[in-house]
């Protein structure tokens, strides 16, 4: 498949964190896993929660709670590791993310993303491309790419001012196009 | 010079090949100009490379051979039936050659000359299907022209002075015919005496040639009154190809000065037999009976493209992974005949996986020629008289390791060049000789490989280190570094000591990049140096990337591995002599020891184990105990990157899978040591 028909398939996996609901592009999504013993890796980050086997090959598992700023993973039956291919300093790379539950596969057209949330949002639009109103509920689509190749954990909580400069920046580029 | 004939033999062998493989295709396709050219270009790399690698009989007989084709090439001839017959025979004989290129033996000389002829024969008929009687006549006839002759040539010693190189001369005759040269260097003297303008060199030479006299005089006709010249008629036939003679005077001419013209005719009348062997040989030509047999050429060695063998190295790992699986659950069964079974793959196993190891293992001569050749334009550039030298050549890596090293090498190798070796007349005055020396030293020391390049330069100053360190800010005024800390200071980034930034080296990108790729193929590098004595920096490397012999020891709920290479001795202790430590010092066979209790340094919370397992490691040249809960034994692991997310993870160098699936993490001991010890280690 090439990059053209990937952007052009609709379809998002969407996904627990805690209360909120997040999808990604599938394009990116290669395997849903159900929870596995997760063998930690000493001396590393806390959201590195550490390497499984997958057929073979070594996985590292990112809890994706602790990297977005919330409490670790607390496992339960729903616990899954969803495992994507995110590109870092241009090379491609697996890695497994941990999430609550993982809830659908959902079409979603171009014109039902809404840009990210700016004033009065609790989270940062560098992770965020847009937001999604599906039935209701309100879903933030990420940017996995962005999400994997820092090595921060970051706060999608805005709590600077730097964050609302950024956004107000953001805001003007796109009043500009 | 051994390897290079094997290497050229190893070529042959393919050219040889496709050789073959081309004329069988070319039968059912005459006129396919495609083919034709590869034929060519086969035939002509086997003649250079024969005439390169001193083949001389395969390459003048390849030479005829071209030339037969040249004209089929040129359309004057076209392919038929008997052509290719010819053609294949001799792509047999060829493969004999190889091998014994002497013509030892009376059967294969028999077949040498009657190839010979008949490709002859084809250049020379225009019709092909001349008719088969003529054969020997034509054998006797042209034989028979054929005449040896010697010669004795000794230029005068100032015969460069006229622009005239005597090899030329010695060239040349081989275009008259068969020629055997026997150079005499016994008035050269010694080295430091010998003047590089004067010749000291003289030949005897041997030349069959269906030529006459004269033609041999035009060939010294502007040297003749500058050399002493004999020429002899010596035989009416061609001795050059009896090797009983030419061995017998090729070893007249090691023992004495020259061998002079008595000798040799003494030698080729004290021969009936070389005349024998021709009559035999018109005797087999006239039966014209099939070829006598000759064994085949063995193939010795076959080239693989790597990717193939990537593959091989993948399912080996894959293989030792189930056959861990396998004897996991073997154990666990309690079936005798499993477990003799288990045992079986394991040994099995671990024999392919020495096996395919050894496949890919490369020896370090591989990347020389780049290192001589960069060590012989470079010295000229900045005019240094440095001469490159290497041992144990012949010492074995991983080929990913190899290809990662040479570019670290060539860096080092620049840096002797440009910043430790001082230039002549620097050397001249600190007494030193003014060739300067690098020597690339390669051994094996346990699991690992060591390559050691030392220069007999400058050496580094450790004070100007400091001072320029201080001076980036790299450390403090007050910081106190031994004399091994403060050249290791060279491999931080941004480090570059060159006074003059010059072209070769001392753009501050050196050291640091030299020592990150040798991290990347698990290497470690070591800098020791004196100075005005020289530097020495070792290299050691793990002989192989892929799969280690490893100690598997569990911590809490984890399996790790140790190198097995870096493990000592294990030792049981309580766990109460770990725990209430006084400065982590450990009493093990009447030694005090340093040690660390992994659990807490991984963060984990303290074990409920009575009994703990010590485990001795060494680093550098001391002893280090490391605690875990247990030792679960021996294991094969198969290295897997814990990739790009865990980059910064430098105490874990890998992961390997368990046999029930698990994943166990393998532990790097010099980092993990050197980490925890953060550089306060004072033993």
């Amino acid at each position: 498949m090439n990059n053209e028909t990937l952007t052009n398939i609709k379809s998002y996996l969407s996904f627990h964190l805690g209360e909120e609901e997040f999808a990604t592009h599938v394009s990116k999504v290669l395997n849903i896993l159900e929870m596995t013993k997760i063998t930690e890796v000493p001396k590393a980050p806390d959201y590195m929660k550490g390497v499984i086997n997958l057929r073979g090959t070594v996985l590292p598992v990112v809890d994706t709670r602790i990297k977005f700023g919330m409490t670790p993973t607390v496992y339960t039956p729903n616990t899954c590791i969803v495992v994507m291919e995110v590109e870092m300093d241009g090379d491609i790379v697996q890695v497994g993310a941990l999430v609550d539950s993982v809830q659908a596969v959902l079409e979603i057209e171009d014109s039902q993303i809404q840009p990210p949330p700016s004033i009065g949002s609790k989270y940062k639009s560098d992770f965020i491309y847009g937001m999604a109103k599906i039935d209701e509920r309100f879903i933030m689509l990420l940017d996995m790419v962005k999400v994997f190749s820092t090595d921060e954990i970051i706060s999608l909580k805005e709590k600077t001012d730097e964050g609302e400069h950024k956004l107000e920046k953001d805001k003007k580029v796109k009043k500009e196009k | 010079m051994d390897k290079f004939r094997l290497k050229f033999i190893e070529e042959a062998t393919d050219n040889l090949n496709d050789l073959e493989d081309a004329l069988l295709i070319i039968e059912n396709d005459t006129e396919n100009k495609e083919l034709v050219e590869r034929i060519f270009r086969a035939m002509h790399s086997l003649k250079g490379g024969g005439a390169m690698f001193g083949f001389t009989q395969l390459s003048e007989f390849t030479h005829n051979l071209e030339n037969l084709y040249d004209l089929v090439r040129e359309g004057k001839k076209k392919i038929t039936r008997r052509l290719l017959d010819v053609t294949l025979a001799s792509v047999d004989h060829m493969k004999t050659l190889i091998s014994e290129e002497n013509l030892e033996t009376p059967e294969i000389k028999t077949i040498h000359t009657d190839l010979s002829l008949q490709i002859r024969k084809l250049i020379e008929d225009d019709s092909v299907q001349t008719k088969e009687i003529t054969k020997t006549e034509s054998t006797a006839k042209s034989n028979n022209k054929l005449k040896t002759y010697y010669i004795y040539f000794e230029p005068n010693q100032d015969i460069f002075g006229d622009g005239t190189n005597p090899l030329f001369l010695v060239d040349e005759l081989h275009t008259l015919g068969n020629c055997r040269v026997f150079a005499h260097l016994n008035k050269v003297p010694d080295i430091d005496k010998m003047d590089v303008t004067r010749c000291y060199t003289y030949w005897e030479i041997l030349l069959a040639t269906d030529e006459d006299v004269n033609a041999i005089t035009d060939v010294f006709i502007f040297v003749e009154d500058q050399c002493k010249l004999e020429i002899h008629n010596i035989a009416d036939y061609d001795i050059t190809v009896n090797a009983d003679i030419i061995n017998k005077i090729a070893v007249l001419a090691q023992e004495k000065t020259d061998v002079g013209l008595n000798e040799i005719q003494r030698i080729v009348k004290s021969k009936p037999e070389a005349k024998d062997s021709l009559s035999d040989l018109e005797k087999v030509l006239a039966k014209s009976g099939p070829v006598p047999s000759v064994k085949e050429n063995v193939i010795s060695s076959i080239r693989v493209s790597s990717t193939k063998l990537d593959h091989l190295m993948n399912l080996v790992s894959e293989l030792v992974t189930t056959q861990a699986r396998l004897s996991l659950f073997a154990e666990e069964s309690s079936n005798p005949e499993l477990v003799a079974i288990a045992e079986n793959v394991q040994k099995l196993s671990r024999q392919l996986r020495d096996n395919a190891f050894d496949i890919v293992l490369v020896p370090i001569e591989t990347m020389l020629t780049r290192f001589q050749r960069l060590v012989r334009d470079l010295s000229k550039e900045l005019n240094k008289n440095v001469v490159f030298t290497a041992e144990g050549a012949d010492t074995e890596l991983d080929k990913t390791i190899i290809e990662t090293l040479t570019d670290p090498l060539m860096h080092i190798l620049r840096n002797c060049l440009d910043h430790g070796i001082e230039n002549p007349e620097t050397r001249k005055r600190l007494n030193k000789p003014e060739q300067g020396k690098i020597v690339l030293k390669a051994f094996h020391s346990g699991a690992n490989v060591h390559i050691q390049i030392h220069d007999d330069g400058a050496g580094i100053d450790p004070e100007k280190i400091r001072n320029k360190a201080i001076q980036k800010g790299i450390i403090n005024k007050d910081t106190v570094l031994n004399k091994k800390e403060t050249l290791d200071l060279v491999f931080l980034p941004g480090f570059s000591t060159a006074e003059n930034v010059t072209d070769v080296s001392g753009r501050g990108v050196g050291m640091d990049v030299v020592k990150r790729k040798l991290v990347e193929i698990r290497g470690e590098v070591e800098l020791d140096s004196e100075i005005n004595i020289g530097t020495t920096l070792t290299i050691k490397l793990p002989l192989t990337l892929s799969i280690i012999d490893g100690l598997l020891v569990k911590i809490a709920h984890n399996h790790y591995i140790m190198p097995l290479s870096a493990v000592n001795k294990i030792y049981a202790t309580e766990h109460s002599k770990v725990i209430n430590k006084y400065n982590n010092l450990i009493i093990l066979d009447g030694n005090q020891l340093p040690f660390y209790y992994l659990r807490e340094e991984f963060g984990l919370p303290e074990g409920e184990h009575e009994i703990e397992q010590v485990i001795l490691v060494s680093y550098e040249e001391k002893q280090i105990g490391l605690v875990v809960d247990e030792v679960v034994g021996e294991y094969q692991a198969v290295l897997k990157s814990l990739g790009k997310l865990y980059k910064n993870q430098e105490i874990i160098s890998g992961a390997t899978i368990l046999g029930d699936g698990t994943v166990a993490l393998v532990m790097d001991t010099n980092k993990i040591i050197n980490q925890f010890s953060q550089g306060k280690l004072n033993i």
